[in-house]
């Protein structure tokens, strides 16, 4: 059912790791393997708030724990509904904490060694046999496994036996000596009749001879399950206590016949108040035994081979919980505790001391209009990144303040190279074969009505004209009356204004127009071509601003771009916008990809980059940078913060953060 | 302790009209100078101790972390793309402990590197010397990073070494006249070279966005300049010191064997050389 799994610390080591399939065992140590993809696309972008990951037909979920710098990942096919994925996760955390605590905590402490430390790797080198050190954990891992996998076939089975029951008798294993589930193979509808009966018979001839309050459910399983009696009796004191965490664990099984007639308070049954608990004990107590045993009362061979080791594991497993919950009552000390605490600098953060602070951040980011949901995601990850480590010595509002400028700087952060000079260079020194003359390096224009299109191209036309390149303006708006001719206006301009001492700058830029009322595609496709035969460097593309939600626009919009397949298309949005940012960005690049992959060019192009114009509207509320570079992942090229041709800059992210934080 | 006592006779003194002995004076003087001499000593040695901090950058899946942990646990575990940096302290074959510092090679966490730049010994800068010939001006974009990086730290520090590891040369064909490792290193080279210079031309015709305007600080990046000022980019004639070249490899998951000591060696003898 699953495809991979792993446990790994965030410095790369993987402490852990298997693949069942062997396509993922190929690509595990590649750059593509489902991990790096999900480290490189999400976790670093930080988006690791989201729940899960898509990729390559894979969906991968992960968690973290954060003062041992762990990641556990799961990955499986996506196509596969695997409802207990993250029941699975949290089960592997929790044991995998329980079992080699120690052991890790000295391994995180070897990867951080301090100024003047000894030398932490020598002497200890040979206890990093990763192999050797988890090697039980392969069967604790095995039987949680089993145990999720066949409690997720169970349920499958249920809801398919309602509709063809025979279907299963086929491949059904041999019934075993359970009284009570030999006729109910062959009349599954008079199965749950018969159970309940004998329930009720059972509990009240219990209820005569003076039965022992809530330890009567044990007591039947014990009578049911026969062989594990011993394991049950020794587990089920301490059981008891810990109904809670039980019932996450374990207790989310399909009811079986005798759930039901626990659950079914119609016939008279004595004593129902001691009853309640049988339910989550049955549950687990059983555990070895219910795993052979599907609901419908059919029984599966149980591997003996395992046995054995699956009862050491299912051993562990228990005692681990068990201690899990003991230590969960005693860390619950009160405020008392987390006073004297945070005075010796080991304070640990939970979700709730983070929670007012990560509000105000909220809302503080919310106030430098920074769109609400991209807000809400950006905490919640910092929340996560946060969550069980050691505060030391500062306060709580602090360490989130720090989190957050770390994590909006690593969003803000270009991952591709901005340098759009060096990539024209590039183009243009490309050798092409002798037939052929050199294309000019396109760059795209895009975005909604009314941001800054066309004065911000005259900008970047402005800055490439200073750089020595030959540019051709596409004049693609043919629907808004006065665009060719806004567009004239700036390219007469330009022709005037000297270059490195020159007077003028003619022949260095020339509008390409068609009129209006034609087609954006075709006309773009006609300025490239004109580009390529009067040797012009770069072909700037206008094109009509579009609202994200018209469909026809944004198939021709598609379309222009498919055709013509520019180096760079770039969206042009204002940094007056708010949540609308999100909404325009997602669109256009969505309807971008899929559009253009539908009309056969292969793969969908998205939006390379981003514009920012007004710039110098907004003071110190740039949220809108934030939201558009964490929407699409993509850098910011440009700002446009003025009226004059030299009003463009480039994004610096060192002041951003600081506007984004400043009060 | 002396000051203290010092202190101490001056407010006693100081109610009975001025008795400033010529003893009392003459401790408080050399009080003074002790403290004084203490805090030269003190600032002059902090001033002069060179950092150890060696550095392992380059892009991602390059092998900074195998080559981290080959380093510091005798033995290559494997890894995947770090979130953070590892660091750990090494003891040199020359017997100096160094602090190596893996820092992780994605680009939106790449900088970190800046953190370590007051007590930078070395730099290695990992490069994967199969696909450099690919992605040549994604490792060029960031070894200009860091070359800036170098070249802006103050005179009053000493300029730390830089080491370009041309690593997995295992994967390479041997030419028949040279080791893998060379041939590795003269790939790395001539394609880093191309491509630096490449940049170098770049930034010395271009204007920069921030030079449209009159205002505004311009901030440019430099690290590129040679030693003559110009011609092609050379590693040999680079005025920021020395850049030594190495071929290494690293086979993840393999113990401690005889043959990928061989594959790091070169750069263990460059630490030992260096610290």
């Amino acid at each position: 059912m699953l495809d991979h799994c792993s446990i790994s610390h965030k410095g790369g080591f993987v402490l852990w790791s298997r693949s069942f399939t062997p396509e993922v065992a190929q690509t595990a140590s590649s750059s593509s393997s489902p991990v790096n993809s999900l480290i490189r696309d999400a976790l670093i972008e930080g988006r690791n708030a989201d729940d899960k990951y898509d990729k390559d037909g894979y969906t991968v979920k992960w968690t973290f724990v954060n003062d041992l710098e762990l990641i556990f990942v799961v990955a499986y096919q996506r196509i596969l509904q695997l409802t207990y994925v993250e029941d699975l996760l949290a089960a592997i955390k929790t044991l995998f904490m329980k079992l080699y605590e120690p052991f890790l905590t000295t391994f995180v402490e070897s990867v951080h060694a301090i100024s003047n430390g000894k030398v932490a790797g020598k002497d200890s080198a040979v206890s990093w046999n990763f192999a050797e050190a988890f090697k039980n954990w392969d069967t604790v891992f095995d039987k949680l496994l089993r145990n999720f996998e066949e409690k997720a076939a169970q349920e499958r089975k249920s809801r398919y036996r309602t509709a063809a029951p025979k279907a299963l008798v086929s491949d059904s294993t041999p019934p075993s000596d359970d009284a009570s589930t030999i006729p109910s193979a062959a009349l599954p509808q008079d199965e749950q009749a018969i159970a309940r009966t004998h329930q009720a018979l059972k509990s009240r001839l219990r209820a005569r001879g003076g039965a022992r309050g809530g330890r009567r459910g044990v007591a039947r399983m014990d009578s049911e399950s026969g062989r594990d009696s011993v394991h049950s009796s020794d587990t089920e004191t301490g059981k008891k206590k810990t109904k809670t965490k039980v019932q996450r664990k374990w207790g989310d099984q399909v009811p079986t016949e005798e759930d039901m007639a626990s659950l079914d308070f119609s016939s008279d049954k004595p004593n129902d108040a001691g009853n309640i608990g049988s339910h989550d004990l049955q549950a687990l107590v059983d555990q070895a035994s219910l795993g052979t045993r599907t609901n419908d009362g059919l029984y599966e061979v149980k591997d003996w081979e395992f046995d054995s080791q699956t009862d050491e594991a299912d051993d562990v497993i228990a005692r681990t919980m068990g201690s899990q919950v003991a230590e969960q009552s005693k860390g619950s000390l009160g405020a008392l505790g987390s006073f004297f605490a945070r005075f010796t600098g080991s304070k640990v953060l939970t979700e709730e001391d983070l929670k007012p602070a990560l509000e105000g951040m909220k809302q503080h980011l919310m106030k430098k209009n920074v769109a609400k949901n991209i807000a809400d995601k950006v905490c919640e990850g910092v929340g996560e990144s946060l969550v069980g480590k050691k505060l030391g010595f500062q306060t709580t509002g602090n360490a989130v303040r720090t989190a957050l400028s770390t994590s909006i700087t690593r969003i803000l952060t270009p991952k591709t190279s901005t340098d759009l000079l060096l990539s024209i260079r590039t183009k243009l020194s490309t050798p092409v074969p002798s037939a052929q003359q050199r294309m000019p390096y396109s760059i795209t224009f895009v975005g909604v009505n009314g941001v800054g299109k066309s004065t911000n191209l005259s900008k970047v036309c402005f800055w490439l004209i200073q750089n020595g390149f030959r540019v051709l303006i596409a004049a693609c708006d043919t629907f808004r009356s006065g665009a060719v001719e806004q567009l004239r206006v700036h390219v007469r301009n330009l022709g005037m204004l000297g270059v490195n001492g020159a007077t003028n700058s003619k022949g260095r830029v020339e509008l390409f127009e068609r009129g209006y009322g034609k087609d954006a595609a075709g006309i773009a496709k006609e300025a490239i071509a004109y580009g390529k035969d009067n040797d012009f460097d770069v072909v700037l593309i206008d094109t009509a601003g579009r609202m994200q939600d018209n469909e026809p626009l944004m198939r021709a919009l598609a379309k222009l771009v498919a055709v013509n397949n520019p180096d760079r298309i770039i969206f042009v949005g204002e940094a007056l916008v708010g949540n609308e940012a999100v909404d325009q960005l997602t669109k256009f690049d969505r309807a971008l990809r899929d559009f253009s992959s539908a009309s056969g060019a292969g793969k969908g192009r998205g939006i390379d980059g981003m514009l920012v114009t007004k710039w110098d509207t907004v003071d110190d509320k740039v949220g809108a940078a934030l939201s558009m570079t964490y929407v699409t992942g993509q850098p910011i090229f440009f700002v446009g913060c003025g009226q004059t041709y030299t009003d463009l800059r480039q994004l610096r992210v060192g002041n951003v953060v600081k506007a984004i934080l400043s009060d | 302790m002396l000051k203290g006592s010092t202190l101490q006779g001056c407010i006693e003194s100081v109610p009975s009209a001025y008795p400033l002995t010529l003893k009392t004076i003459m401790v408080a003087v050399l009080a003074l100078l002790l403290a004084l001499v203490a805090l030269y000593v003190i600032s002059r040695k902090a001033l002069t101790t060179r950092g150890n901090i060696y550095l392992l950058v380059g892009l991602p899946d390059g092998g900074k972390t195998t080559i981290f942990s080959a380093l510091t646990f005798n033995q290559a575990l494997p890894s995947h793309m770090s979130l953070q940096a590892n660091s750990s302290n090494v003891t040199a074959s020359s017997g100096k402990t160094v602090r190596v510092v893996d820092i992780p090679g994605h680009p939106r966490i790449r900088d970190q590197f800046r953190e370590h730049l007051q007590d930078l010994r070395g730099i290695m800068f990992v490069v994967d010397s199969n696909s450099v010939s690919r992605n040549g001006a994604a490792v060029a974009e960031h070894l200009h990073l860091i070359l800036d990086a170098v070249t802006s730290i103050p005179p009053s520090q000493t300029p730390p070494h830089v080491l370009i590891v041309a690593h997995k040369a295992d994967m390479l064909k041997a030419a028949t006249s040279s080791t893998a490792s060379e041939t590795a290193v003269t790939r790395v080279r001539g394609a880093l070279e191309r491509e630096l210079e490449k940049r170098r031309v770049t930034q010395a015709q271009g204007v920069g966005m921030d030079g449209l305007g009159e205002e505004g600080d311009r901030v440019e990046m430099g690290g590129l300049e040679t030693v003559s000022g110009k011609g092609p980019f050379k590693f040999t004639e680079w005025e920021g010191g020395d850049i030594t070249f190495v071929g290494s490899f690293v086979r993840a998951g393999e113990k401690d064997d005889e043959k990928q000591q061989n594959g790091i060696s070169a750069l263990q003898d460059w630490i030992a050389e260096s610290s």
